[in-house]
């Protein structure tokens, strides 16, 4: 192998700065997605709603005993020949490749968040549901204005951290031809040969954000540490 | 003797608290057993007993944040059943200061006392913030406002605590052992915000080892002990005189 030669990145970057975009995006709505069905996951398990919460029980049970790139088969697979059995006619209704990464995605961080969450609610004070009561604060309130930001707030070192593990996670859609940043490295390296300067590159990107990421966590802690000294 | 009307479960013409034959049961436990207390508006009672003789538990069943098994309770003339419009209802008119504060962590003082006025009594966020400056005022703390309760000590956390009750102007209010979670030194500025609104014709049903406290502001002491009322009376003649042998008991541990 010849000296290393970085100067293919000049060209290379335009690409690889979309396959990071899509990396990115991809990470945002499955935190979007994920965090909002997670935190209905929590609820309806904290409220034990009869019959739902043992569905969502199992639900979260099986995507955390499966691995990722499985449940993105699946649903690639699977799930457009189910939606053309529902419609009737008995063919594959495609859903897509895009829309496939965002909703697996989006599916499976859920049943994280969901556990991070679980226990999150189960960590607040007893105390501050009985002052709800004694102000007469709606149950709704009460979540969405007392439990809930405490919530947030005492998880939001472990939200973040299962975050950066999703975006390392975002790679996997090599498998559905999308192309996002690993996606596009690799895919230059094979045209340019540069195999060992494109995985750096890409590796120190990864290392740049995902370390960024972990300092905003750690000081989440420090502040939480704070705050949380007297409940 | 005033306290013969008020002790009258049938005398309802001044009563804004009326509890009758009350029963609540943890599992195998009876922590309340067959327990009467009126309570006549503007009456300040204090509540006192061992631990486990059930005060507490009787004041939580009067904001029904614990459920009672048997018996009745109408609270300004509304009967807790297990109808919600009615629980709420009764829970607005109802303050309750707890012993560890349950101050909301993640929001300001003044945002502790606005939140339920806002969401409750639908008030706009200028008049909620209004009244809760007014009450913080009142209880002496409006500088610490924008602190967070973390950041106050607890004597300073427990009267934000009673200016949050007071923000959703509540008819009676209900007090759990409120100075017993602080150091000596904080308990007086406590006593005297409570003493303050004894004095402005609050009723007040206070569970509380505070003699001192007692002896200045209540009408009558209820003395409980295992799920009963053993003794109830005027606080002179109580702490000077207790007629019951528990009683007595129970005042010469409490004063050394």
């Amino acid at each position: 192998m010849n000296s290393l030669d970085f100067s293919v990145l000049l060209q290379a970057w335009p690409y690889l700065w979309s396959g990071l975009l899509f990396s990115l995006a991809l990470t945002a709505a499955a935190f979007v997605i994920g965090m909002m069905l997670g935190t209905c996951f929590a609820l309806v398990q904290h409220f034990e709603v009869p019959v739902v919460s043992q569905i969502v029980r199992s639900y979260i049970a099986l995507v955390r005993s499966i691995p990722l790139i499985l449940v993105l088969f699946w649903f690639f697979f699977l799930v457009p020949i189910v939606l053309g059995h529902l419609s009737g006619n008995g063919r594959p209704v495609p859903i897509g490749a895009t829309w496939t990464a965002f909703i697996t995605f989006g599916l499976f961080e859920a049943a994280y968040y969901s556990e991070i969450i679980r226990v999150g609610l189960r960590a607040v004070n007893k105390g501050q549901f009985e002052a709800c009561q004694a102000l007469a604060l709606s149950t709704f309130d009460t979540y969405r204005c007392v439990i809930l930001p405490q919530v947030i707030r005492v998880a939001s070192p472990i939200i973040l951290s299962q975050t950066i593990i999703l975006f390392q996670d975002t790679s996997l859609v090599y498998v559905l031809s999308l192309t996002d940043l690993l996606g596009a490295a690799s895919k230059l390296a094979q045209l340019n040969g540069r195999l060992v300067e494109m995985y750096l590159v890409v590796a120190v990107v990864y290392l740049a954000i995902s370390s960024a990421a972990s300092q905003c966590v750690a000081s989440l802690r420090r502040r939480y540490a704070l705050g949380g000294a007297h409940r | 003797m005033r306290q013969e009307g008020a002790v009258n479960p049938s005398n309802h013409s001044s009563a804004i608290v009326v509890v009758e034959n009350l029963v609540k049961r943890f599992g195998g436990f009876t922590a309340l057993n067959d327990v009467h207390l009126t309570v006549a508006k503007g009456e300040k009672i204090v509540l006192c007993g061992p631990s486990g003789s059930g005060k507490s538990t009787l004041i939580r069943c009067i904001n029904h944040i614990e459920k009672h098994d048997g018996g009745r309770i109408v609270v300004d003339g509304v009967e807790l059943v297990n109808r919600m419009a009615d629980i709420n209802s009764v829970r607005c008119e109802v303050g309750m200061v707890f012993q560890s504060f349950n101050l909301f962590p993640h929001l300001s003082v003044v945002e502790n006392c606005m939140l339920a006025p806002m969401k409750v009594r639908g008030l706009s966020r200028p008049e909620a913030h209004e009244r809760a400056m007014g009450l913080l005022r009142k209880v002496r703390i409006h500088g610490q406002a924008d602190k967070y309760p973390a950041q106050l000590s607890g004597g300073q956390q427990q009267r934000v605590a009673i200016a949050r009750a007071l923000c959703m102007q509540p008819k009676i209010m209900l007090f759990d052992e409120p100075t017993s979670a602080l150091d000596p030194e904080m308990v007086k500025e406590v006593l005297d915000t409570m003493v303050q609104l004894a004095g402005e014709g609050m009723t007040m049903v206070c569970v509380t080892h505070e003699i001192g406290f007692a002896r200045e502001v209540a009408d009558r002491v209820v003395f409980m002990d295992q799920g009963s009322i053993v003794e109830e009376g005027e606080p002179a003649s109580f702490f000077s005189s207790p007629r019951t042998e528990r009683a007595k008991g129970f005042l010469n541990q409490i004063i050394h």
